[in-house]
Parts: C-alpha cells; structure tokens; sequence
C-alpha cells in the first residue's frame, strides 16, 4: 500500500531561504527595484511553480531537507495563503494567522478565500500523517521496515508496536559498533536518536513507545564504562526483554486473570474495536469455562473490530457483530464492558481508540460497568482534558479500503470538492466520570486514583 | 335507509392497490415521498367516492388507510397523512353544515368554562365555504346531492394537505437564520433533506461550519456532506467513533427524525441517540428539524429496543468476511429511539415547539377517533 499521499513541499518562508535557493530564476527586475512585497510575492509564485513540478516527481527528498521551523517567519503582508504542510509534529501548535492551512494532500489553495481558511483552519493543529521520507544519516534497515509497516498500518495497537519497536532496537544495538573515542553509554543514544525520530516520522509516537524508550535510555546512561561492549549490548538486550516480559506479557497476565473474575456465567460483554488485553481476557475467561457472549462494536475508519471478531469466534464464543451507531440498541442487554487503552493520564482520563468515549458514555448511562484493561506501562503523568490536545488523523478515506463493497469508491471520492474536508481521528479521550474501574497489574484501580500508580510500583515511570 | 357503506370505487381501488404494493415492496423511499403519495392516492378516493353522509365516507378513508398502513406499519406518515386529511374533512363538514367553526365559542370566560373546555383549540382549517351549503344527508330522491355538495370544498382541503406536505421544506427553514448565528459549528448525521435545506437556506445569510458524521452502515453522511459543500458551505466529514471526541467544540446538533411520537420522544436514523447523549453530556443544545407530518400518535412502550426497523446486515458484515457470517450474529438496526429529554426543540412548518408540547399539537392536528385506523 502507498503511504499518505504526498505533499507539495514548500522551503520555509522569509526572504532569506529564497535567496540562498540555488534554482530560483532570475526575477524580471532587479531585486532592489521591487518593494519587500512584491519579492515576497514574487518568491512565493517561484515556489509555488517548483512545487507544482516536484510534486511530480519523488516526493521523499524533499522532506528531510526543511528542518522544522519552530518560530515561523511572520507572513508578508500579501493575505493570500498557500497550502502548506505542518512542518512541525502534532505536538507543536501552529500559531493562528501564521502559516496557512493544512491540504490533507490536495492541491494548495493559493487563492482560497480567507472565510474558508479560517474555518478549516479549526483542526489544523492535528498536523498531517507525513510521508516516510528518506531520512538524514543512515537509517538501519530493521528500522525502515518497521517505519513503513507503521505509516501503513500493518502494526496498530500501543502494545504492538511497543514491543515491535523494541524488538528492532535489539537488532540495532547488536549491530551497532561504538566508533573510537567514545563511549557506548554516552554514543549509542546519538545513534538511536535519527531512528527514533524516523519512526516518530511515520507515525506519531504511542506513550508506551515513549515510556520504553525513556525507560532504555536510562538503562544505557546506566550501563557501566568498563564492561566490554559486547557485554554490555548484551546486557541491554537482555534488559529490554524484561522489560517487555515484565511490563507487557505477565503484566497482561496478571490483568488476564483479575478481569476474567470479573466475568460471570450468562453475561454479555461488549467490548470496542480491538484491545490486545481485552482479547486475552476473554479468551481467558473462556478457557477457564465460563459462559457469556459477546458484543464486537467496531467502526470507521480502522474497522479493527473485525480481528478481533475472527479470534474470539475461532475460539468458540458467541459473538454479535454491530457498528457503533448501532450501540443504542443493544445497550440495554449489556452486563460488562471491557475496553482497552492507548494510555491513562493521572486524572483518570482514558486515551483510547476514537469511539470508546461514546461506548464508555452510554454504558455509563445505563448504568452498565465500563472496566478499562490497561498495564501501567501505559501510564502518562500528562493530564489531558479533550480530545484535541493531542490527536492524531488517519489518512482520508481513499487509503482505506475498509468499505463494504455495496459502496461504490467513487462516491467516496470527495477530493476535488473545495469545502469538504475528511477528518479520521484516531483517538479520543472517555473522562474519568464514564469509567468504573481500570484493571492493571498491580490491582483493581478506580479513575480517580490513577495517579497513585508510580507509587503502587515503587519506582519512578 | 342509508346505502350499505361501500368501499372505494374501482378506479381509485387500482391506485390503492398499486400503493400498497409499493410501500410492501419498499419502493417508496422518504417519509415525504410516501406522504405525498398518500395524499394523491387519497384525493382520488375521494373524488370518486358515493356516498350519502359524512360517516360513510369516512369510513371509506379509514378503510384504506387500514390497507396502506398495514402494508408498511414502519412508515408512520402514511398514517399521519390518512388522519389529517379525515381531520381536515370532518372540520369542512362541520363548518358547512353548522355554520360555525366547531369551537370558536366565545362565551364569557369563566375559570368553570375552562376546565370543562376539554378538548384544546383545534387547528382552525379556515372554512371555505362562507355561507353554509344545504346539506341534506341521505336524500333517498337523490343520494348524490350531499356529496355533490360536498365534494369541492373537500378536494380543496385535501389540496391544502398537499399544498403543506409541497412546501414542507420551505417553510422549515423560514426562520434558519434566527437558529443559526455566525461562525457556529453544527453537527448533523445522516442525510436529512429538511435539514439540508434548512442549513443552505441559513447559509444565504450566516457563514458557519458544518460537521457531518458518515453514520455507517448506510454512509448517507457522504452524500449530505457532498450536497452541503457543493453549496458553499465549509464542511467536514468525519466517522462517527469521533462524534465524542468532537462535541466540546460543536455549538448545536441539528438532526433529522424519521417519526415523532406523542411523548415527544422521536425515531431517527441509527446514530442520533448517541450524538444527543453526547451533546447532553456536553450540555450542546440539539435541534431537530422535521414537517408536522411527521407527528405520529404513538406511545413508544417499548423503548429499550428502539430499533423500529432493520436493515440488511451485509452492509455491516458482508459475505466477503467468508467463514465469520456463520458464526456471528449480526445486527443492522436503521432507526433509533431518542427520549424527548434528549431534544431541546423540533422546528417544523409549524414553528418551533419544545417536546412536552408535542402531545398538545397531535390532539390539535388529528381527531382521537382516529388514532386508531
């Protein structure tokens, strides 16, 4: 599958970069000739035409070359606006009035009106999926491969790709050789650094992706100078497998058993999309004889729930297949519902797949328990209150091919219309008043206590 | 001695009959649609219809309004419109044959003459006839003479009925730049064509945005939001999984409704109930904008299972899943239930009405006798 369609790439504003670009043609009159605006405009019509020719060809060079710009360059005063791709990652807010407006791949907007940029300009701040790019420095190949399966989906779900970058880093550290002069402890991070932000790149980093990752960049600031290298990669692989084994897979087990408790014979689970842990709950719970059935909600534009209906269905539990808009109706029937998450936050908030606010809300409303199965790797001491702070779009509906085949492609494709844009949020935030419990491995949690979890382990996260 | 009370005649038997088989079939598609159909197929049984007094024809409407309900008890705008045009009938009877409209008694007001009112103002249908027509009811020397009387000043009520359902639209969205102030975002589902129309007509005047969740399976949002865009409104698509993560920056939910009910409470297309439990959570007021024909004189009893219909599951689960269909159950509900603490207010032709005022207007628009067909 392709990666997110490409973006026309724009250098970074300000009369400067325009000047040291090597191709620019030479403009009709001196340079000195023409007012500070009308360069401006000048340069950015140059660019504009660059942009429309390189879009044609391979986008991937472009990309590495425009650091990112964390102080954009104020606007000239021409009000036109040019589509531009969010240079900076998610995380960094663009400033309002600044440098125009996401395309989502379609062609930059020149002369779109200054009403329609402000309006499509509310979510602008989620930032565009990026292409994967070819990257400064040498990038190893495990970690490209695992790039691409990121950007393509192919590895979803926090735990996954957890424990997928954390294998590839093993790979990478047993390749790596600590040039002379230098120490592995001090050297390896700078080594690591350009992949981690290569994956980070392909797709926006989970926490438990960050949280691993800080945990292994304490444990080589730890690992002790003398040791032989060898030694000491080994020792770090060695490491990052207890982490793994510790933090992800008894942890789960440990959820496994407590949440399975929590199941009784005859009751009807519901459950969202596809939670690893919830996965293994269930197929726990069925192992250990009891007799329930189960509710599969799934929905756009991951349509996850499928996986995990082919499992549980395989393994002889009765299941019900529904879409979320469906959920009102079969609420009533509910008895327990089990999600997963992406990360917990210290006020109790659930970050999860987008769609579980809504199941939490309604069992909530029904006075249905909403547990949450979570390990505490997943804990993030940020405390979030919407969705919108942190966010992350899905690539526009033509990349998924998760449609039922009674829809036509083409009335999906809605490309060319100038008003409509397609926004896939892939997750949202369920607040801690529509949760009745989150089940960890160090015990049965309720929201309001989440952020004594760093204690109950005993250790910094 | 009155005729035996006779059905319709054969001509408009045929038209019955090809309706009936149409709403069976499904064929008619939209609560207007059918509506629309309902009042034609109506108007022709009644021109040509014998009859020598009031209660032989309106036990002639009543008998195909049984047969066209039966076929589609799921469209509950065949049976609103049967019992407004027999509403309508009955108020042209009795204006021609009283004199004065039914009601409008102004006697003194007394506290004892309102509580022994009962019945609350009938809609008044604005007589068409000034003077009053002789009505001489089973005549046996001419047992037409009363229907030949009657006749045209009942076709114009039943062109009433139609002239109302044509222009439903229209005049919903009368008042939509009052609804809607500037720079709002509004969240809608489906594809409503009332509120289409109603946000293109707000949009001559007000520049706002639109956000319009697919509601999967049947992904009507696609086309909604190509209509909508493709008038110059900013608007986005967006799955339904993010109604939620949405509602903190969406100013007013504005939906559509299938049939509303006397409690207030509504049918609508599958996905409402959870963006009015959103909203309420969000404390966002929800708007629905629907015609007065779609006010439905039921009792939602049952409500936990609110799904009124269902739709073919492929779309959910499709055969291309191969061994999963066997063994999975699976459930493609079209409409849901909204309580009517879920709706802050129904916008119809008729004007805005809140909810707990929505028993009042079915006894002012339909006769109780009627309820039942």
């Amino acid at each position: 599958m392709a990666p997110a369609p490409t973006l026309p790439v724009h250098p970074p504003n300000g009369p400067t970069a325009a000047l040291t670009h090597p191709s620019a043609p030479p403009p009709q009159r001196s340079q000195k000739q023409m007012t500070k605006a009308e360069r401006r405009e000048l340069q950015e019509s140059q660019r504009a035409a660059k942009a429309a020719a390189k879009a044609g060809a391979a986008p991937n060079g472009g990309q590495s070359k425009q650091p990112p710009k964390a102080a954009p360059a104020p606007l000239a005063a021409t009000p036109r606006r040019q589509g531009k791709p969010s240079e900076a990652t998610p995380k960094v807010p663009l400033t309002p009035g600044a440098k125009g407006r996401d395309t989502k791949g379609a062609p930059p907007m020149a002369e779109g009106d200054p009403l329609n940029a402000r309006s499509l300009r509310i979510f602008s701040h989620f930032g565009l999926p990026k292409p994967v790019s070819v990257a400064k420095g040498d990038i190893h190949p495990t970690i490209l491969r695992l790039a691409l399966q990121f950007s393509n989906f192919k590895i979803t779900g926090a735990n996954a790709r957890c424990i997928a970058t954390l294998i590839a880093f093993k790979t990478v550290i047993q390749e790596y050789v600590t040039p002379p002069n230098n120490t592995l402890s001090r050297h390896l991070m700078t080594h690591l650094n350009p992949q981690i932000s290569h994956l980070v790149a392909a797709r926006p980093m989970s926490v438990t992706m960050g949280n691993a990752i800080r945990q292994l960049k304490l444990e080589i600031s730890r690992t002790d100078i003398d040791l032989p290298e060898q030694d000491a990669k080994n020792a770090l692989c060695q490491k990052i497998d207890n982490y793994i084994r510790d933090r992800i897979i008894i942890a789960d087990q440990v959820i496994e058993e407590t949440a399975a408790k929590k199941i009784k014979d005859g009751d009807v689970i519901l459950t969202f999309a596809r939670s690893s842990v919830v996965q293994k709950v269930l197929l726990g719970a069925m192992e250990e004889g009891r007799q329930f059935s189960v509710i599969v909600v799934d929905s756009r534009p991951m349509l996850e729930g499928k996986r995990l209906l082919s499992v549980l269905s395989s393994a002889g539990i009765q299941c019900t297949y529904i879409l979320l808009p469906a959920l009102g109706s079969v609420i009533s029937e509910v008895s327990l519902v089990l999600v997963g998450a992406h990360s917990i936050h210290a006020n109790g908030a659930v970050y999860a797949r987008a769609g579980t606010a809504l199941v939490a809300m309604m069992a909530k409303q029904h006075s249905v328990a909403v547990v949450v199965c979570c390990e505490t790797y997943k804990y993030s001491d940020t405390v979030q209150l919407d969705s919108f702070t942190k966010n992350e779009l899905a690539p526009t509906a033509d990349s998924f091919s998760s449609f039922p085949l009674v829809k036509s492609r083409d009335a999906l494709l809605t490309q060319n219309q100038i008003n409509l844009e397609i926004l896939n949020p892939l997750y949202d935030l369920t607040p801690p008043t529509s949760i009745t419990a989150v089940v960890t491995e160090v015990g049965v949690i309720p929201p309001n206590s989440i952020s004594s979890i760093p204690v109950a382990l005993g250790r910094l996260l | 001695m009155s005729r035996a009370i006779q059905g319709p005649s054969a001509g408009s038997q045929r038209s019955v009959e090809t309706l009936v088989s149409k709403l069976r079939r499904r064929q008619v598609v939209g609560s207007r649609d059918a509506a629309l159909e309902t009042v034609l197929v109506l108007r022709q049984v009644v021109s040509r219809a014998k009859f020598s007094n009031i209660d032989q024809l309106v036990a002639i409407i009543r008998s195909v309004g049984k047969r066209l309900v039966e076929a589609q008890p799921k469209e509950h705008t065949v049976g609103n419109t049967v019992r407004k045009v027999l509403h309508h009938i009955r108020e042209e009877y009795n204006t021609a044959s009283k004199g004065t409209a039914a009601s409008s008694s102004k006697t003194t007001y007394t506290i004892s003459n309102f509580v022994l009112q009962g019945q609350p103002r009938k809609q008044n249908v604005a007589p068409k006839s000034e003077a009053t027509i002789s009505l001489k009811e089973d005549d046996p020397d001419d047992p037409d003479s009363f229907s030949r009387a009657l006749k045209p000043v009942l076709m114009e009520a039943i062109q009433d009925v139609l002239d109302e359902l044509e222009t439903v639209y229209d005049n919903v969205s009368k008042n939509a730049k009052d609804h809607i102030h500037s720079d709002e975002i509004i969240l809608t589902l489906g594809h409503s064509r009332t509120v289409e129309s109603f946000l293109k007509q707000a949009a001559h005047s007000r520049s706002f945005t639109v956000i319009v969740a697919e509601t999967g399976p049947s992904y009507k949002g696609h086309e909604m939001a190509k209509s909508l865009s493709s008038a110059g409104i900013s608007t986005f698509l967006v799955p339904d999984s993010s109604i939620y993560a949405i509602m903190s920056r969406v100013n007013k939910v504005i939906i559509g409704a299938h049939a509303i009910l006397a409690n207030g409470g509504m049918f609508a297309i599958t996905g409402s109930l959870l963006a009015a439990t959103a909203a309420r959570v969000h404390s966002t007021p929800i708007v629905v904008c629907a015609g007065q024909f779609k006010f439905t004189p039921l009792w939602n009893l049952y409500h936990d299972f609110g799904a009124l219909d269902f739709a073919d599951p492929s779309s959910v689960l499709g055969f291309e899943e191969g061994s999963l269909v066997d063994k999975v159950d699976v459930l493609n509900p079209y409409y849901d239930y909204v309580g009517p603490e879920l709706v802050d207010v129904f916008i119809t032709n008729d004007g805005d009405h809140p909810p707990s005022s929505v028993y009042r207007l079915i006894k002012e628009s339909y006769d109780d006798d009627d309820h039942e067909l």
